[in-house]
C-alpha cells in the first residue's frame, strides 16, 4: 500500500481549507520528530492526540489512526512503535492525494 | 441550507458560535461548518481570547475544547456558567469519544451537551441545532416576559398619571426605576409660579344641585382645567373639592414660566365658558373659574407620614397664590406684582387693573396685586 498513493475525498466546502491543514500536518510532522529525539514523551502524545481528533473530521482517517497510535506509543513509552509510526506518518504526507467533492 | 438559516440571513440576526479550540485547524474546520448553515463563528486559541471575545460581544453558544493550554476547558466553562453575563450561555464541550472522565467533569463544570473527536458533521450539525433551537425559544420566552412587563408597567404607569400629575408619575417612576424606593427624594428648594383655580360660588351651586349631578359638573371643569395647565406644561400638585394646584418651573425648569401660567389661566377660563354655559342652560347658579398667581421660593418634596403621602410644593409663593385665588371674582385673574412684571408686556392692557396693596389673611404685610379679566 505504501508504494502507492493514498487518496482522500474532502467535502468540497473545506477545500480552500486543505493547503494550511496540510502545511500544519508537515510542521507537526517536523514536531514530532523533535519531541522523538528529546524523548518528550508528553509532547508526542499531546501531538497524537491532535492527530487524532483533527484528522477524521478533515477527511484524513490515516491521520487520526496513526495518531491514536502515536498517544498510545507516548504513555506506554514505545520508542520502536513511535519511530516507526512517524516514519509512516512521513510516507502518508508525502505521497497523499486529494480529492474534492 | 435550513429554514433556521433562511431565516437568520433574512433578518440578518445570525446564530453566533464562538469556538474555542488551540488547534487552528479544528477551530476553522468547526467554524466552517457552522457557517454552512448559516450561523456566524468567530474562534479563539484560549481562555484568555474567548474571555476578550465574550466581553466584546457575547456569543449565543460556546463550542469549547476541553484541552487548552494555560486555562483549560473545564475551568473556562466552570467560570463562564457561574458568571451571571454569561451563566445562560449553553456551551458544548467537545471531548475524545472514550473519555468518559471528561464528561463527568463537564456535567459538573456545567456543560450543556458534549461533542466527541473527531468531530462528525452530522452530530455538530443536530446538536448545535437542537441548542439553538432551545437557546432561540427561551430568548423568545424571555422576550415575551419582557414585553408583558414593560405592557404592565405601561398599564401602572398610565393608571398612576391619572391620579398625579403625568410629569410627577415620571419623576416618581424614574426613583423606582433608580433604586426601587419611590418619594425618598430629598425636598427641594425650588424656584416655583403657583397658580391656584377654583370655581367661584360652587359651593352655593352644589347646595341646590344633586350629589350625583355634583360629581359629573366637577369632572367636567376639571377637565377643561386640567387639560390648560397640561397644554402649558404645568404640574398639578393637588385637586381638592373645586380647587387645583398647579406648580410651573417644576419639577422642571421653565423660563417663560410666569407667562405659561397665565395663558393656562386664560385657557382655563375661556374652555370653562362653554361648560357654565351648558350648566346655565340647564338652570345652574352664576359661576366661574377664578384664578390667583404668584412666584417665589417654594420647597419641593414629600410631606405627609408614611401612611398617607403628598408630592407637592409648600412656601409663601404657594400660600400667596392660595389666597389671591380666593379673593378673585369669576373670570378674574389676580396676579402678585413678580408674576405681574413678568408678563405684562403679553398681557392686554385694557384688561389690566392695578389692585393697590392688599393684605392677605393670615399674612403680616401688604402686597401690590394686579387684576386681570379674562
Amino acid at each position: 500500500m505504501n508504494d502507492g498513493a493514498y487518496k482522500v475525498t474532502v467535502a468540497k466546502d473545506l477545500e480552500d481549507l486543505i493547503p494550511t491543514f496540510m502545511k500544519n500536518r508537515r510542521k507537526e510532522l517536523d514536531n514530532l520528530r523533535i519531541a522523538l529525539a528529546a524523548q518528550d514523551l508528553e509532547q508526542l502524545r499531546q501531538l497524537g492526540h491532535r492527530m487524532k481528533g483533527v484528522g477524521v473530521s478533515y477527511g484524513f482517517e490515516r491521520v487520526s489512526t496513526l495518531g491514536k497510535t502515536i498517544e498510545d506509543g507516548a504513555r506506554s513509552g514505545d520508542r520502536a512503535s513511535l519511530e516507526a509510526t512517524i516514519a509512516k506518518y512521513d510516507d502518508y504526507l508525502a505521497k497523499v492525494q486529494v480529492a474534492f467533492e | 441550507m435550513s429554514d433556521l438559516a433562511d431565516a437568520a440571513r433574512m433578518t440578518g440576526t445570525a446564530f453566533r458560535v464562538l469556538v474555542v479550540d488551540d488547534d487552528p485547524d479544528m477551530a476553522a474546520f468547526l467554524a466552517r461548518l457552522l457557517t454552512g448553515e448559516g450561523m456566524a463563528a468567530e474562534t479563539a486559541g484560549d481562555a484568555e481570547a474567548a474571555i476578550a471575545s465574550l466581553s466584546l460581544q457575547p456569543p449565543d453558544m460556546i463550542l469549547l475544547d476541553v484541552m487548552l493550554p494555560g486555562a483549560d476547558g473545564f475551568t473556562l466553562c466552570e467560570r463562564l456558567k457561574s458568571a451571571p453575563a454569561s451563566a445562560m450561555i449553553p456551551i458544548v464541550l467537545v471531548t475524545a469519544l472514550e473519555d468518559q472522565e471528561s464528561r463527568v467533569r463537564g456535567i459538573r463544570a456545567g456543560a450543556d451537551d458534549f461533542l466527541s473527536k473527531p468531530v462528525r458533521r452530522e452530530e455538530l450539525i443536530a446538536r448545535v441545532k437542537t441548542l439553538q433551537r432551545l437557546h432561540e425559544t427561551r430568548r423568545e420566552l424571555e422576550a415575551r416576559r419582557l414585553a408583558a412587563e414593560i405592557q404592565h408597567k405601561e398599564t401602572l404607569r398610565k393608571a398612576f398619571a391619572r391620579y398625579v400629575s403625568p410629569r410627577l408619575a415620571e419623576t416618581i417612576i424614574a426613583d423606582l426605576v433608580e433604586d426601587g424606593t419611590p418619594f425618598q427624594r430629598e425636598p427641594q428648594r425650588v424656584s416655583v409660579v403657583a397658580l391656584f383655580a377654583d370655581l367661584r360660588g360652587f359651593t352655593r351651586l352644589t347646595e341646590a344641585t344633586r350629589v350625583d349631578e355634583v360629581v359629573g359638573m366637577l369632572n367636567e371643569y376639571f377637565e377643561v382645567i386640567t387639560d390648560a395647565a397640561y397644554r402649558h406644561e404645568g404640574t398639578i400638585f393637588s385637586m381638592a373639592g373645586d380647587c387645583l394646584l398647579v406648580g410651573f418651573n417644576v419639577p422642571f425648569a421653565q423660563a417663560d414660566a410666569a407667562e405659561r401660567a397665565c395663558r393656562a389661566a386664560q385657557d382655563m377660563v375661556a374652555g370653562f365658558a362653554p361648560v357654565l354655559a351648558s350648566w346655565t342652560a340647564r338652570g345652574g347658579a352664576p359661576t366661574g373659574v377664578g384664578v390667583g398667581i404668584a412666584s417665589g421660593e417654594a420647597i419641593l418634596g414629600n410631606i405627609g407620614s408614611p401612611h398617607y403621602m403628598s408630592h407637592t410644593i409648600i412656601g409663601d409663593a404657594v400660600n400667596t397664590a392660595a389666597r389671591l385665588m380666593q379673593m378673585a371674582q369669576p373670570s378674574e385673574l389676580l396676579l402678585a406684582r413678580p408674576v405681574y412684571e413678568s408678563v405684562r408686556g403679553t398681557l392686554d392692557s385694557q384688561r389690566v387693573r392695578f389692585k393697590g396693596q392688599v393684605a392677605l389673611r393670615g399674612r403680616s404685610g401688604t402686597i401690590e396685586v394686579y387684576s386681570v379679566t379674562l
